[in-house]
């Protein structure tokens, strides 16, 4: 293990940049096979069929999951690959780690800590903490964010081709389950706040408006899902304030 | 706008571009972060936190789950308030809020088109890639990476190009009441987006108990801060 800690240092690195050339074709294969190539280095790399080159190039195959867990498959199949794994068996471990990775990571983090620590922010802001709010997100955020990246990797080279019981660690089970609860007792305190902040400077009509409009707003979006995103309901309302205060001179 | 503010912020909007998907993904690309830094660029640090938080209400909507399309409203944010800070005054909310939604409405399209040439430009790799040279894997993607930073470099420009040019046109144009009109629709959609997209993230478990609970606590501290 100490042996490939420069290598696991870089695969880490290169971690950050795992969708870097996202696409629709592999979506995150690319970046994976380059975040796994460091830690294939010790496989033998003589001739163009070499071991070495057979799993750089399976390490490139399509892959589709949470980015902030993509290190789990990085390092397991890495793993596997120097235990002498079939590549057939390399291929549905990563297969098998797509759903599961996009679902733990879809709902720890997009669905869980961001939007948390976001409310948070958002409050804060409301409440006069200024421009220390968003100082405090980035750094609390990322505490989460490297920590998870780098337990990822971590867990996926040390277990390889058994790597599914690291998805059963507690910690990260008790974590899940957590942070929906936090994450909708945060946003949901910070909405009020955040109307009142964003509404305060206005007179009273113009208040009374922005409470009838964000209403009208809300059930439109709500009644039309997949039709009526916010972009589209706020283009729709600047363009029809735009309208009205052009002709209302 | 001073020439180094407009060159530090097209660096800040390019950066935050790159940060949303391709590298490091630490959320300066959050409007809230972007907004700020923006308006600590150009020296004001208010308009820079009100037009972060309706951006950032505007991103609840957004679920960045597997290959969904989005707006990119973190170069979005950063156009917007530089135009809030041309526009100065009571229009600056309100025409910040039109040019952010635009850009961030151009800056998903870009990412967009962006992903369909990287799929092509794989695509026509296959046969280097499947061979296993690290060097032309390690390559591809690196170019994918500059295709962001070059992408985000050009939404943010388009969206500073706009900032410059948008705010001398609609002054005169626009009574402080159809100004006060503008900011109105622009807080109230991102409030109405915001509150429509938490709650489909929070859903109709258990988490809506909690939703209610935070609503309450919120609605306590405002109405005792009033």
């Amino acid at each position: 293990m100490a042996a490939v800690t420069p290598r696991f240092g870089r695969a880490l690195l290169r971690l950050f940049a795992v969708q870097g050339s996202y696409n629709y074709e592999r979506m995150l294969g690319l970046g994976v096979g380059v975040a796994e190539e460091p830690l294939l280095r010790g496989l033998p790399a003589d001739g163009a069929t070499s071991p070495y080159r057979a799993a750089v190039a399976r390490g490139a195959h399509f892959f589709n999951a949470h980015p902030y867990l993509a290190g789990l498959a990085v390092g397991a199949a890495a793993r596997a690959e120097h235990d002498g794994a079939p590549p057939e068996l390399v291929e549905k471990l990563r297969a098998a780690l797509c759903g599961p990775l996009g679902s733990i990571g879809d709902r720890l983090v997009w669905a869980g800590w961001l939007p948390l620590l976001s409310g948070l922010a958002l409050a804060a802001v409301s409440l006069g903490a200024g421009w220390t709010a968003a100082v405090a997100f980035l750094v609390v955020y990322n505490i989460g964010h490297v920590a998870l990246r780098w337990w990822a990797l971590r867990e996926g080279w040390k277990h390889g081709v058994r790597v599914a019981s690291a998805l059963h660690n507690p910690l990260l089970q008790r974590a899940a389950t957590l942070a929906g609860p936090a994450m909708a007792c945060a946003v949901g305190a910070a909405l009020p706040l955040t109307a009142q902040y964003l509404a305060l400077p206005f007179g009273a009509w113009g208040r009374g408006l922005i409470a009838v409009a964000a209403v009208i707003g809300f059930l439109a979006i709500r009644w039309l899902p997949g039709r009526l995103s916010g972009l589209r309901l706020a283009l729709g309302f600047v363009a029809a304030a735009l309208a009205v205060g052009w002709l209302w001179q | 706008m001073s020439l180094e503010s407009l060159i530090a912020l097209l660096g800040w909007g390019t950066l935050v571009g790159v940060d949303l998907v391709s590298v490091p993904q630490m959320m300066i690309a959050r409007p809230l972060v972007a907004g700020t830094v923006a308006g600590a660029i150009l020296g004001d640090l208010d308009a820079g936190l009100k037009l972060g938080v309706v951006f950032e209400l505007l991103q609840y909507d957004i679920l960045p789950v597997g290959a969904v399309r989005y707006p990119e409203y973190g170069p979005a944010t950063v156009t917007a308030v530089a135009t809030a800070h041309a526009a100065a005054g009571a229009l600056g909310l309100g025409l910040g809020a039109v040019v952010g939604l635009l850009i961030g409405l151009v800056g998903g399209i870009s990412m967009h088109v962006m992903r369909r040439i990287n799929s092509r430009v794989v695509h026509a790799a296959s046969a280097v890639l499947e061979s296993g040279d690290p060097r032309a894997l390690v390559r591809l993607h690196v170019g994918g990476l500059l295709r962001d930073v070059a992408r985000a470099a050009l939404v943010t420009a388009l969206g500073l190009a706009l900032a410059w040019a948008v705010p001398p046109h609609v002054t005169g144009m626009l009574t402080p009441r159809g100004a006060t009109l503008l900011a109105v629709a622009g807080v109230a959609a991102a409030l109405a987006a915001g509150a429509a997209g938490t709650l489909r993230l929070v859903g109709r478990g258990p988490n809506l108990a909690w939703f209610a609970v935070g609503l309450g606590g919120g609605v306590v501290v405002a109405t005792w801060l009033r």
